[in-house]
């Protein structure tokens, strides 16, 4: 049946596998497991418009999540094959119950290949707090500023996908439907950028959960005028933090990042 | 608490509150929920707490706010789970005197965590007094602009 408890399980599936393909350095699981999250987060977005048509409310709300430190591939892929099968508990035989039935069927017989090749399994360091990364030299306070900047940024950008899903969700504006599209897009690539850079550090933690009062918009004019502000404070991090690594390969990144946030806000100013 | 964010370098207790804040979420019956919300920022803590008789039986928190936020009320809400209301509250004055040590923005996000929790006190006192509050929202005198600003204008006077 399609409700909200359903939208809620989703939501934490969706969440599980992407930090999942965050946590595993091989990457050829990462790539299925972040592809299989991405169709995760779709059915998450179709829920969400049955359930707006239905008129039946639905909210961010978390139950308590465990995907904090997983010791190796193995026992995380177990752990997301329990979560995929435990949603599934929950699908109708509507079509959307149907898609979402058939695309975790490959998933299930994909991770289930895997966990049949012990060449797979590798400990995974993405929990550790090593807080180094491979062939780099950072300094404490550079190290710190780095450790700072992606837990400010990975929060941020797994609360912009959920602003703005909901907001795309309940808005009747085409122009407005699409910028929302643009900028959850965007979101994603960073989210996923910093949430690997995060695994490799060995800080990766599950972003906490969304309170209603920061995705039920009452003022968006506001709301795009803070998210503006927002958005100037992201690129001045980006631009400060690449300064200060002073690094070939992870200055330029940064730079990237800052650069990108200008289209945003042209973006966000179309919102107005 | 506040020992551990005057260091200036990061240190395993602080990682471990970033990657896994403690306490963080709702409440289902809360007995009190305050907010500290920063209008200029659009900045908030939402404090549950859950009482009986006089102690502190569980308590939680949620931020759209920065890490020093999430830290600070991570581990305020460690400190006083389980303590009595006056022990809590005995906690936030001496919170109060020594918010010196900190930097500047981290003394707002420490008074927006404790503003929040003297609120949801307020909002239980309401609820026991038979006033119908969902809950008890007290905006914050400074806001996390501050520091930006005494940042620049520092920045205007050295130069």
């Amino acid at each position: 049946m399609i409700n909200s408890t359903l939208y809620k399980s989703k939501h934490r599936l969706w969440l599980n596998i992407l930090f999942a393909s965050f946590a595993i350095e091989n990457e050829t699981i990462k790539s299925s497991l972040y592809d299989f999250a991405m169709i995760e987060f779709r059915h998450m977005k179709w829920l969400g418009q049955a359930l707006r048509d239905a008129d039946t409310a639905y909210n961010y709300d978390r139950d308590k999540m465990m995907l904090y430190k997983h010791d190796s591939n193995f026992e995380l892929l177990r752990f997301v094959l329990d979560e995929i099968k435990n949603t599934q508990a929950l699908y109708d035989t509507s079509v959307l119950g149907g898609r979402m039935t058939t695309d975790e069927h490959y998933f299930t017989h994909h991770i289930t290949s895997l966990l049949n090749n012990s060449d797979n399994d590798a400990r995974i360091s993405a929990f550790d707090m090593h807080r180094s990364l491979p062939n780099k030299i950072l300094d404490s306070k550079q190290t710190d500023a780095l450790t700072i900047f992606l837990f400010e940024e990975s929060y941020k950008e797994y609360e912009l996908i959920l602003v703005y899903a909901y907001m795309q969700n309940y808005t009747k504006d085409r122009l407005h439907f699409d910028i929302f599209q643009d900028l959850i897009d965007e979101s994603h690539f960073h989210l996923k950028s910093f949430g690997n850079m995060m695994a490799k550090m060995g800080i990766l933690g599950l972003p906490r959960e969304l309170h209603e009062m920061t995705y039920k918009i009452t003022d968006i004019k506001k709301f795009v005028k803070d998210g503006i502000a927002e958005e100037e404070a992201a690129k001045e991090m980006c631009r400060q933090l690449a300064a200060d690594i002073n690094d070939e390969e992870l200055s330029p990144f940064f730079d990237f990042i800052n650069y990108q946030e200008n289209y945003h806000i042209a973006l966000m100013e179309k919102l107005l | 608490m506040e020992q551990a964010l005057e260091n200036e370098e990061l240190n395993q207790e602080i990682i471990e509150h970033l990657m896994h804040p403690k306490n963080y979420g709702k409440l289902d019956e809360p007995s009190g929920v305050g907010v500290g919300h920063d209008e200029k920022t659009g900045e908030y803590v939402v404090f549950y707490i859950q009482t009986e008789d006089e102690n502190i039986q569980e308590v939680s928190y949620a931020t759209n706010g920065c890490q020093d936020t999430v830290v600070l009320g991570s581990m305020f809400t460690e400190m006083i789970k389980g303590d009595s209301i006056e022990n809590g509250k005995n906690a936030v004055e001496k919170m109060d005197k020594r918010l010196s040590g900190m930097t500047v923005q981290q003394q707002v996000c420490a008074e927006m965590v404790l503003t929040s929790f003297i609120a949801s006190l307020i909002n239980r006192e309401n609820r026991l007094k038979g006033k119908s509050e969902e809950m008890h929202v007290i905006k914050m005198k400074e806001s996390c602009e501050v520091e930006e600003v005494e940042t620049k204008e520092k920045e205007n006077n050295d130069k």
